[in-house]
């Protein structure tokens, strides 16, 4: 079953590794960031490793994005950011994972100091008639 | 010979191909790179095929392997267990595709990589068939394979049966897959999934053959009844719009009658032989479903002293909800409400859209409406079937009218 791991952030100024830019992430020890980052990358790599991580991208500004909206019968496009929220979309991972789970343990290990990570099933065209 | 006859052929001999060199060479991921190539020399050479292909098959991807050893210094220790070896005479009664599929389906490999593997050995699909099958990136598939043959190698699993007091155990395991394999071919076969049954029909045609080689095992039987009496469904289970169509509400003069009749033919053979397992009552259960000419005539009483039966022999929270729906039918909503609220509290099942389906439907029967709209609400919320999706939320606006 696949999963989309998203995640939220605020970094100021934006950038990648969003935690580098968040004041919660930066406040820790630098043993600390650099173990925590080493984690991450060792995590990514065994999830690629098991064919769990189907793909993910990290995305730009939240203030570089251009928005289209539906207006007088056609798309008006206007400048980002999209919400007024704290926090916007930072980046993406898409997992295939064996078990609901399975999705929550790795999505856990998505966290870190200042993100929120947001875990959501994704829909499939498939069923069940039960 | 084309592309087409050389792939009929290779499914057909591939299990055969593999179990032959792995008698002399235990390492699967060499050996199924030595049958690739055989397989891709017979793709250029074959013109006519040869009057033996398996053999030929063999021979070149043998001298493959003799090759490649020879050649890898890094592999010297190989080498030797390749040259001094003398190969193993064939067992009387050859069972390739039995010991192919325990090996597949080892215990040390989680399921999602069992699954994987079957496909690619003992199915002989590519990679790319695969991943294509379970909509996941050809990569993904490829690395789920090459870590499956490399946790083999760590295990030291072999190819060979196991000993008798392990295989109960193993066959269960290959029970699982081949059952897995079926569901996702099953539960893919309706709405605008691009797949047509090709994985239910492997799921069947493996265990055709493992109920050939185990002959006597009542449970092979059980889960091949379960799978014919299953897939007669198929031509009735969706709309045309793709929407998915409850049981209940299924045109049964659609249901295919040979395969109900074969299953329930297996089932007639083996339920008095006993001890009865999971697949055999679950077959059953289909069974009774199957004979019922129309919803209101089905036999729940029959179907929830079977279910009582597979509760004792699998219990498990899934049992239970569908104990509650034949309960619900049997006493009266009420009684099979408290059943499920039983399951409300449990981590799993409280956040599965199927409780809270159950829960609606058995409201709905008791005329609670408002109750029901939201229960289908919930489940609408919690399933990721887009189909499920839309029939939730119609049972949902239908109840609140």
């Amino acid at each position: 079953m696949k999963y989309v791991i998203l995640i939220h952030s605020n970094p100021r100024p934006w950038g990648h590794p969003t935690a580098d830019y968040v004041p919660e992430f930066q406040a820790l020890p630098e043993e600390e960031r650099a173990a925590m980052h080493a984690d991450f990358e060792r995590r990514l790599g065994e999830l690629s490793e098991r064919g769990e991580l189907l793909g993910g991208e990290a995305l730009g500004d939240a203030a570089s994005a251009r928005l289209y909206r539906w207006t007088d019968g056609e798309p008006l496009a206007t400048d980002g950011p999209y919400s007024e929220a704290k926090e916007h979309l930072a980046g993406f991972f898409l997992i295939d994972v064996e078990s609901p789970e399975r999705a929550e343990e790795i999505a856990a290990q998505f966290a870190s100091p200042g993100d929120t990570v947001e875990l959501r099933a994704t829909m499939w065209p498939g069923g069940d008639e039960g | 010979m084309n592309e087409r006859e050389l792939e009929v052929v290779w499914r057909r001999e591939s299990p055969h191909v593999l179990a032959a060199l792995l008698r002399r060479h235990g390492d699967l991921a060499d050996c199924e790179d030595a049958a690739q190539e055989a397989l891709e020399a017979a793709a250029k050479q074959w013109d006519p095929p040869p009057e033996n292909p398996r053999g030929w098959l063999i021979t070149v991807a043998s001298r493959r392997l003799i090759d490649r050893a020879r050649a890898d210094a890094a592999r010297a220790d190989r080498e030797q267990a390749v040259a001094e070896e003398p190969p193993r005479p064939e067992p009387p009664g050859r069972d390739d595709s039995l010991e192919l599929l325990l090996l597949c389906c080892h215990p040390a490999l989680t399921r999602t990589s069992q699954v994987a593997l079957t496909l690619r050995a003992v199915s002989g699909l590519s990679t790319a068939e695969i991943a294509a099958a379970f909509l996941v990136p050809e990569a993904a598939m490829g690395q789920r394979l090459s870590r499956s043959r490399a946790t083999l190698r760590e295990t030291g699993a072999r190819f060979g049966r196991p000993a008798p007091d392990e295989l109960p155990a193993r066959v269960a395991a290959v029970l699982d897959v081949l059952h897995l394999v079926f569901n996702e071919g099953y539960t893919r076969s309706a709405g605008d999934a691009l797949l047509d049954g090709e994985l239910t029909r492997e799921a069947i045609r493996l265990t055709r053959e493992l109920a050939r080689a185990l002959p006597d095992h009542h449970e092979v039987a059980g889960a091949l009844a379960l799978m014919l009496l299953t897939q007669a469904r198929e031509p009735a289970r969706a709309d045309e719009r793709g929407d998915l169509v409850p049981l209940a509400d299924q045109d049964r003069s659609r249901w295919r009658r040979e395969e109900i009749a074969e299953g329930v033919a297996i089932l007639e053979r083996v339920l008095p032989r006993g001890p009865v397992g999971r697949f055999q009552l679950q077959a059953a259960i289909a069974a009774v479903h199957a004979e019922a000419p129309d919803a209101a005539a089905t036999d729940w009483a029959q179907i929830e002293a079977l279910y009582d039966m597979l509760e004792r022999v699998a219990p498990g929270p899934a049992v239970t909800l569908n104990r509650a729906v034949a309960v619900g039918m049997v006493s009266g909503p009420a009684a099979g409400l408290t059943i499920v609220d039983g399951l409300l509290g449990d981590p799993r099942m409280g956040r599965h859209h199927r409780t809270h389906a159950v829960r609606a439907h058995l409201l709905e029967l008791a005329g609670d409406r408002a109750g029901a709209a939201q229960a289908y609400g919930r489940a609408a919320a919690l399933t990721a079937s887009l189909p499920e999706q839309r029939y939730l939320n119609r049972r949902a606006a239908e109840a609140r009218r």
